[in-house]
């Protein structure tokens, strides 16, 4: 991580304490067993997975791919992929984060199979947000995503993911299979970018 | 009680960690992006104009992007989820299947070629036994059959190696002739041992000798009674 920064053109960094806010989850026992038994195909188990995680990977899919039909097309497409692989799961990462890391590779496969950018494909604006105060106009909230649909794939990933999903570094680079200071690197970059086009914007 | 000690040790750092940051290092705290390094950039921000601007876009950038967590309820969503999984898995069961009954087919195709071929190999080895033994019996015939031939020819030998008479020396060179035939033939027959053309044509040279040789012990003896 202090290596990154160098590389940066930044100065050493002054603080280096760091509080966890987003903690990274490692595999458990239960993770393991969820794997065994989305493997032997348990439908309880699933429905169980979707219930926790389901409205997380629905705003990923949607904030990917840009419309509710395709992004609950590949959440389903998602767990399918999930009872074809869940014997190769290796418990090396968290269950949830191996799920999102086929939820995103899903997603990915479905933009490549358009062959279409996110600003191509029409964004529902009858989505409401999860956030029932909402402190930012909906013109900002456009403004950002039509900005977001322009940047490379990867690095509107980092964004969402971290900024949009509330995961961590670490959680992300499982996901993308970056390092965690590649990732710290990445969010930084794109949301220098951003601002510098959110400046022109206002 | 720690969450207020927490912050008083915090505040404390803040402060000191604070009179080090400068406008171009201001960067790496946006950089961290962690809690305790964004209240340093805050703390920094309310006495720099350019800085605050900066930080406040940053911000706002942050909160839009938090707005666009979204989500939706659809109930028909995880019955189709679920049917799909259950028809995948009806599918995978029916290819389980599909394979288990290719591989028995497979495995009793392979046991009936493999006892065809058993058979078929135990008959050819019948067969090869059949043969040897009716050539084994065959030449066995020969042998007596020369053999006595041979008796023969030690008796008729004197009178031959006397030949006084034109016909005598005719005969002599008849069995000189059918001795060079037998000895072709037999070189033959070596080469092949179950061609029965050749040995019935051995047969019938040695039937020519022995009729020769009888020819001569009468011809000798109707000589000496003379």
């Amino acid at each position: 991580m202090h290596g990154v920064a160098p590389a940066l053109g930044l100065a050493s960094p002054v603080i280096s304490t760091e509080t966890p806010t987003r903690p990274t989850r490692t595999a458990s026992d239960e993770d393991v067993r969820l794997a065994r038994a989305c493997a032997e195909g348990d439908t309880g188990v699933f429905e169980q997975i979707y219930r926790e995680h389901g409205d997380r990977m629905k705003s990923m899919a949607y904030n990917h791919l840009g419309n509710v039909s395709d992004a609950e097309d590949a959440v389903q497409e998602t767990f399918l992929k999930v009872h074809r692989a869940a014997s190769t799961y290796t418990g090396e990462a968290a269950f949830s984060t191996w799920l999102y890391r086929v939820l995103i590779n899903t997603c990915y496969d479905a933009l490549r199979k358009r062959q279409r950018r996110i600003q191509e494909a029409p964004i529902d604006d009858f989505i409401t947000s999860s956030r029932p105060g909402r402190s930012v106009d909906d013109a900002k909230r456009m403004t950002l995503r039509k900005m977001l649909a322009e940047l490379p794939e990867q690095r509107r990933t980092v964004f969402m993911l971290f900024e949009v999903e509330g995961l961590s570094h670490a959680e992300i680079g499982q996901i993308l299979n970056i390092s965690e200071g590649n990732s710290k690197w990445i969010l930084f970059a794109t949301k220098k970018q951003l601002r510098e086009q959110w400046k022109r914007n206002s | 009680m720690d969450s207020l000690r927490y912050q008083k040790t915090t505040t404390g750092t803040v402060e000191t960690k604070l009179m080090n940051v400068t406008c171009e290092t201001f960067d790496n705290l946006l950089f961290e992006g962690d809690a305790f390094s964004m209240q340093v950039a805050a703390q920094h921000a309310k006495r720099c104009q350019a800085c605050a601007e900066k930080l406040a876009s940053w911000n706002e950038i942050s909160d839009a992007a938090r707005e666009m967590r979204t989500t939706w309820s659809n109930d028909m969503l995880w019955p189709r989820i679920d049917r799909a999984i259950r028809a995948e898995k009806r599918q995978s069961r029916s290819r389980l299947w599909q394979i288990a009954a290719a591989l028995l087919i497979f495995a009793t195709l392979g046991g009936v070629a493999w006892r065809a071929h058993q058979k078929m190999r135990a008959a050819e080895f019948d067969n090869a036994i059949l043969r040897a033994s009716a050539v084994d019996q065959v030449e066995a015939a020969e042998k007596a059959h020369i053999a006595a031939i041979d008796r023969m020819e030690k008796i008729a030998e004197p009178k031959l190696e006397d030949a006084s008479t034109p016909l005598m020396v005719s005969y002599k060179e008849k069995l000189i002739l059918l001795d060079d035939a037998i000895a072709e033939c037999q070189t033959n027959i070596d080469r092949n041992r179950q061609n029965a053309h050749l040995r019935r044509q051995l047969l019938a040279i040695y039937s020519e000798k022995q009729r020769t040789l009888q020819e001569v012990l009468r011809e000798g003896n109707h000589v000496s009674n003379q």
